[in-house]
């Protein structure tokens, strides 16, 4: 059974969104402090985190970034701001993705935490092979050399995305619907910062590209192979 | 001239002292005449008075010698004359020469001898006959101003001064001494010269003390308009120095004290804005939670309302949509209270306004056809791309269509798009219900409804157009309405292509032709 850490200090909201997710099928874990977080994650770790940005104790920024330092689990943010900057700082903490509070309908939640736990391109067997890095989708490891490098779902999925048709040019917004779900959103700043954390995790050269490469005006694809 | 002028009106400095000048000039000039009058009389009467006695001293001394020889021959009567007029003529220096001319009287019998003499260059009728004549009828030294061109020389200034004298045995004789005025005239050229020289340096001087006394003055003030000017322009930490006790000083602190105040009134304003600021995102918070949970019980309830009895299943209902209704209110408001507090931002993007017009038509079709109504697009481009915030420009257009399918009373609605490459203009054009021109103006008021009494039919929250003109306007664009009673409405955005720079042209006519 699929388990989700619920961290928001609102117990209502919280006992609501376990009834929810219940209802769905999932096993919750409701944290009130940000403080708390980080000690039941270990004991018990979940499939996924739901995270509220404001927190007593610790911030959901910060909590963000101490899970993300010790795991790949997605996390999606709840922030009640419609307010850019939150959604940037919790991108870049290492979230996944975010929800603003309120939320249309308790199924939009549901669908875009079984988005984030889904196995993509589970159909896809073997390897892929982008610039000098091999692919084993199945496995869900990426390899440099003998090397591994780790990468979160979220970064894998996308990485996977570009991989598995080289050359394409893919938008920011067919990026949004292949690897986050979204039908059609208006929101890039999702792309934008995975692009770069998955960047600073691949590239030999984070500011000059060579595996996700930036087209200009478009989006992004994968650079060539490199054969070592 | 032009350039005096402009000097004249833009600085007090030129002003001053040109002024100072100018009345310095003619009191310089008054005394300087003045001065030179005194003085030149003085030296003239000086002159007079030494050359009446010279010539009275010769003239008498002619007539002792004259009067002695009483009785005498010819010859030594000859040379007594001779003798006294080389003593007066020796007498002068090289520049201040003496000329005598000794002429008998005319009228008297013809004497034995004529003892005419007369200096060299000396003509007879250079003597002024009204002289001749005054001299003739009084008994003492009459004299004269007058010129005379001496050899090698041009006209010079002389006195001419004579009497008569008694020669024995020969009648009444006439002796004229001419005494040059040269050294006169260079006397009076250097006084005139040495005025003028003194007015001028004077003038000078009190040019120079004014300019030195203005700039003390000036200074000060030009200091505090600079310091004004930067105030103005948004340096609110710049303050006037003050050192002294004086009137400048009392500007200067003045000022200070004013720009205190402002730059205090300032900070609480920011301070007020950045508590609004703050106040709006805590109420969004705090709402939001709570709204949220709200909204997944009443999901939960609704979606189990076929089990109800039908008034709590009609009340589920009731309570979704007014939770939908709600938070869209609370969304607006909190969009409103942004722009109030000024710290809505863009956030521009490169996007296609026609593929974005599409989707909110298609997106509010359904809407349109509860209400019977339809949109049609007319676009002058398959695709118009722009910069500009997209958030923001979907929502302007919503808010338009809404508006529309609200007023449309069941007949189509017409949504153009028009490009240059400098703007974008939406038309959305109405044919319904339509409103009075005099109530347009209040149609972007916040919770205005042209007909209280009419139900709204998306249950809007009353802001909507009012948001999207802030929303245009955040974008340096215009939302402007027409319309007429049963004629329907029109309401027209105009965006600058790219973010940051103004709309040139207004691309749809706004009053429309049919």
């Amino acid at each position: 059974m699929t388990l989700v850490m619920v961290v928001d200090d609102d117990q209502d909201l919280a006992e609501m969104l376990s009834i929810v997710l219940n209802g769905a099928g999932i096993d919750v874990d409701l944290v009130g402090r940000g403080d708390e977080v980080l000690e039941l994650f270990r004991n018990n770790p979940p499939d996924l985190v739901l995270l509220d940005v404001m927190l007593p104790g610790i911030d959901g920024i910060e909590v963000c970034k101490l899970i993300r330092a010790e795991s790949m689990v997605p996390i999606i943010m709840l922030t009640a701001k419609g307010d850019t900057h939150d959604v940037v700082l919790g991108l870049e903490a290492g979230a996944d993705d975010y929800m603003v509070k309120p939320f249309r309908h308790p199924s939009e939640l549901i669908a875009r935490i079984k988005t984030r736990l889904r196995r993509t391109n589970s159909d896809i067997a073997g390897l892929l092979a982008i610039s000098d890095l091999s692919i084993d989708v199945q496995a869900h490891h990426v390899l440099r050399g003998n090397k591994v490098i780790s990468l979160t779902r979220l970064e894998f999925d996308l990485l996977v995305a570009l991989a598995k048709e080289p050359g394409r040019v893919f938008t920011r917004d067919a990026l949004l619907s292949e690897v986050w779900g979204y039908r059609h959103s208006t929101d890039t700043r999702l792309v934008n910062v995975h692009v770069q954390r998955l960047r600073s995790k691949i590239e030999h050269d984070p500011e000059n590209p060579e595996i996700v490469v930036t087209v200009r005006g478009v989006g992004y694809k994968a650079g060539a192979l490199v054969h070592s | 001239m032009q350039r005096v002028g402009f000097r004249l009106r833009s600085s007090l400095a030129f002003r001053v002292i040109l002024s100072t000048v100018l009345l310095s000039l003619s009191v310089v000039w008054l005394t300087g005449s003045a001065l030179n009058n005194q003085l030149s009389k003085g030296v003239k009467q000086v002159n007079l008075d030494s050359a009446i006695i010279e010539a009275r001293s010769t003239i008498f001394n002619a007539q002792y010698r004259l009067a002695l020889a009483q009785g005498e021959a010819e010859p030594i009567i000859r040379s007594v004359i001779s003798d006294v007029i080389t003593s007066a003529t020796s007498l002068g220096t090289a520049e201040n020469t003496r000329l005598i001319a000794f002429i008998k009287t005319p009228g008297q019998e013809v004497s034995k001898y004529d003892y005419e003499v007369k200096s060299e260059f000396l003509e007879v009728n250079s003597i002024p006959e009204n002289l001749k004549v005054q001299v003739r009828k009084s008994s003492e030294i009459k004299w004269t101003y007058s010129n005379f061109a001496y050899p090698g020389n041009s006209s010079t200034p002389i006195i001419i001064l004579g009497d008569k004298v008694k020669v024995p045995n020969a009648g009444q004789y006439e002796m004229y001494l001419f005494i040059s005025l040269a050294n006169q005239e260079a006397t009076l050229e250097l006084i005139r010269s040495s005025l003028l020289l003194t007015g001028f340096a004077l003038l000078l001087l009190i040019g120079l003390i004014t300019w030195l006394v203005v700039r003390q003055v000036v200074r000060p003030v030009r200091e505090a308009a600079r310091i004004a000017t930067e105030f103005t322009s948004g340096d609110f930490h710049q303050r006037m120095d003050v050192h002294s006790r004086d009137e400048i000083s009392i500007l200067g602190n003045a000022f200070n004290e004013m720009a205190e105040s402002l730059q205090k009134q300032i900070a609480r304003l920011e301070n007020l804005s950045r508590v609004q600021q703050r106040f709006v995102s805590d109420v969004s918070h705090e709402l939001r939670t709570p709204l949220t949970t709200l909204r997944m019980a009443s999901e939960i309830i609704h979606s189990a309302r076929e089990s109800f009895d039908p008034n709590v299943s009609r009340s589920a209902e009731l309570l979704v949509a007014q939770l939908d209704r709600f938070e869209r209110l609370l969304e607006d408001l909190l969009e409103v209270s942004r722009f109030d507090a000024e710290v809505a931002v863009l956030e521009g993007v490169d996007f296609d306004i026609v593929t974005l017009a599409k989707r909110c038509i298609e997106d509010l079709a359904l809407v349109a056809s509860e209400n019977s109504t339809s949109m049609v697009l007319s676009v002058s481009n398959e695709s118009i791309m722009l910069n500009a915030d997209i958030r923001r420009v979907e929502r302007i257009l919503r808010n338009l269509l809404t508006n529309a399918i609200d007023h449309a009373d069941g007949k189509p609605i017409e949504v153009t798009i028009a490009h240059t490459e400098h703007d974008v203009a939406v038309g959305v054009r109405d044919n319904g219900i339509g409103i009075e021109p005099h109530l347009l103006s209040r149609v972007f008021d916040r919770f205005w409804r042209a007909d209280p009494s009419r139900a709204r039919v998306r249950g809007g929250t009353g802001l909507g157009l009012s948001i999207a003109l802030e929303d245009a306007r955040l974008h340096n664009g215009e939302l402007e309405a027409w319309g007429r009673p049963r004629y329907g409405a029109h309401f027209v955005l105009t965006l600058p292509r790219r973010e940051g720079s103004s709309i040139e042209a207004r691309l749809i006519t706004l009053k429309p032709t049919t």
